[in-house]
């Protein structure tokens, strides 16, 4: 059948407005693109967010407490209602009440080559949102001291403020782990003195951590009060950046660490050119089809006296469609091919460029991006297949 | 009985069946009230052509002898009554049967041709024969131009042969397909004696290998061939 097609081509001319036709390809292409980068960029990020190697602890976890303003001061705990409230969002997985201690605390250094004091309070949260995996992270009344994990700012405060302005040696965090202090606790019968050390830093909280059972211990011996609200909670989020999260913190009167929820703000600008570049590129992607439609109907408009004759010849119209199909559609799959494989060097660059920082993406366009190539081939396939049966289907009774 | 014909014809469709083409008061309707004014052996009566057969039919200018040929060759519908071929009336055949019929069981010279002339001679013959399961060698193509006298004109454009040169390769191009029934409107209209008996000589040799029949009109009568019937539109 070579010879057929070869005669096929002599005689229905594609020549006809061959401008419009490399017009048309090219909006496709960039149509092509411009999903198929909606498409990837959303993958992108979602690998971003959820791949493990990427998983930023800070990022994770989200201390939050009420804004203070002069009509809540001192109350500023969060209900019950309030706490299951947040449960439930979709962007919670858990949420950990943060006990503060209610009783006055200080800490003193153990010798006097090196002596320190300060009034001091502590907070403890439930295990599971502990990033330091300290062996000696734990309490009861027979141990030897008391483990504190202190937040990571509280030793850069003390490098490089503190101890230039009281000529105070720097220190580092091994330095600071093997000192013994004494932690000294006020309760309504008296002092009680114990030891203390740091065993980790994080930061994940900015407050001294304590294990949960020195807390309720604490609190049960020494606080004056008992059964209080929680004013801070810590959650855990599949994504702080989600934009949901710090609608809802705002509008409960929630603040969390403005650094942490900076990625709200990156995700609306992801969000904002993902939908710019996907409606473009569907609008694109629309007239494109438009065009093809009407280059369709033009070759065989323009050849229509000799189609008529191919027919009356007889020609079947499964031959002439599968002719004219083979004509278009090579061509326009073909830009669909291009525009994915230009996509998988662009994505082959970002990777290198986010590696050399330490971000890892897949080096490959996702799977969702080959899908969306192959639907748009399917769209494309159709429409021209469709266009063509329609154009080539003249009135059966013409001389 | 139409619809019984049908029902067998859709059960045992066989492709080597003879096929007999029936006229059942057949009048095209343009030519409606001049044509019921004479007596005609077609127009308005039953008859049928069977397989094998070879009908001249005879009218002069304005009888409708092409109208007869497009509604046989089913590119015409504006006429009342029936035509039935393969017991199938024409207006049940769909575009793919029709392509079909016209494929592997009708073939058809126009008189005004109908040739592509962008193609080649050649060419334009060469698409007759690929447009379905070749039925003659592309050999065969030099061999007829060779003995209709247009081997020097085949690898010329159609648009650029004389219209006796065309009418040869429309000849040649009906004839490179299979068929049950060759359709002729006028073939020799515009060739001189001896091209015409090569023509005839052809067409009766490519007939008599398939046992096909034909209906040829023209103006006059003539000896060409060995007619089964002549008839007069």
């Amino acid at each position: 059948m070579q010879g057929w097609n070869i005669l096929l081509k002599k005689i229905i001319r594609t020549g006809a407005g061959r401008n419009r036709h490399v017009l048309a390809m090219a909006g496709l292409a960039i149509a092509v693109l411009l999903i198929l980068t909606a498409v990837q960029i959303q993958a992108n990020y979602r690998d971003l967010l959820y791949k493990k190697n990427n998983r930023d602890s800070i990022a994770n976890f989200l201390v939050v407490n009420k804004i203070i303003t002069d009509q809540n001061l001192g109350t500023t705990g969060l209900s019950d209602n309030e706490i299951n409230d947040l449960r439930k969002q979709d962007f919670v997985e858990s949420v950990g009440l943060l006990t503060p201690s209610h009783f006055k605390a200080s800490i003193q250094s153990a010798s006097d080559r090196f002596p320190f004091y300060t009034d001091i309070a502590f907070e403890s949260v439930p295990q599971e949102f502990i990033d330091i995996a300290a062996r000696d992270w734990k309490w009861d009344e027979h141990a030897l001291f008391v483990p504190i994990i202190a937040p990571n700012m509280f030793l850069d405060f003390y490098n490089f403020q503190f101890s230039f302005s009281q000529g105070l040696p720097q220190l580092t965090q091994q330095v600071v782990k093997m000192i013994v202090f004494k932690i000294n606790l006020h309760g309504p019968n008296g002092m009680v003195t114990l030891n203390g050390r740091v065993v980790g830093f994080s930061d994940r909280i900015s407050s001294l951590l304590v294990p949960e059972a020195f807390m309720k211990w604490g609190n049960q011996f020494f606080a004056k009060k008992t059964d209080r609200k929680p004013s801070r909670i810590i959650i855990k989020t599949k994504d702080p950046g989600n934009p949901q999260l710090s609608a809802y913190l705002k509008e409960q009167g929630l603040s969390a660490d403005a650094d942490k929820t900076r990625f709200s703000r990156y995700r609306k600008i992801v969000d904002m050119v993902v939908n710019i570049s996907g409606l473009t590129g569907i609008i694109l992607l629309l007239f494109a089809l438009l065009v093809f439609t009407l280059f369709i109907q033009l070759t065989v408009a323009s050849s229509r006296d000799d189609i008529q004759l191919l027919i009356i010849l007889g020609t079947s119209p499964a031959q002439l469609h599968r002719f004219l199909v083979k004509r278009f559609l090579p061509g326009t799959w073909g830009i669909i091919l291009l525009a994915f494989l230009l996509l998988g060097f662009l994505q082959f660059l970002i990777y290198r460029i986010l590696a050399a920082r330490g971000i890892h993406i897949s080096i490959l366009p996702d799977k969702t991006t080959a899908l969306t190539a192959m639907l748009i081939a399917v769209t494309i396939g159709w429409v021209t297949s469709r266009s063509i049966k329609k154009y080539i289907h003249f009135p059966l009774n013409r001389s | 009985m139409a619809g019984l014909y049908y029902l067998i014809d859709c059960i045992f469709d066989a492709p080597s069946r003879i096929m007999a083409i029936i006229l059942d008061h057949l009048i095209p309707i343009p030519l409606k009230e001049r044509l019921l004014q004479s007596r005609s052996a077609i127009w308005d009566t039953r008859i049928q052509f069977d397989q094998g057969e070879w009908i001249k039919i005879m009218a002069a200018s304005g009888k409708g002898k092409s109208t007869l040929v497009h509604i046989l060759y089913h590119i015409r519908f504006d006429y009342e009554g029936t035509v039935w071929m393969e017991n199938k009336q024409s207006d049940n055949i769909n575009r793919d049967q029709l392509s079909e019929l016209r494929q592997k069981k009708i073939s058809i010279i126009f008189q005004d041709l109908r040739l592509f002339p962008q193609l080649s001679a050649r060419e334009n013959i060469e698409l007759k024969r690929v447009m379905q399961e070749p039925f003659h060698k592309s050999d065969r193509i030099d061999e007829m131009a060779e003995q209709l006298g247009i081997q020097p004109v085949l690898n010329q454009k159609a648009g650029l042969c004389s219209y006796g040169e065309q009418q040869r390769i429309a000849i040649i191009r009906a004839l490179m397909q299979p068929f049950e029934w060759l359709i002729m409107d006028e073939p020799f209209s515009h060739l001189d004696t001896t091209n015409t008996q090569k023509a005839a000589a052809l067409i009766e040799e490519e007939c008599r290998r398939r046992n096909a029949g034909f209906i040829l009109t023209d103006l006059d009568d003539d000896t060409h061939f060995p007619y089964s019937r002549k008839l007069n539109l």
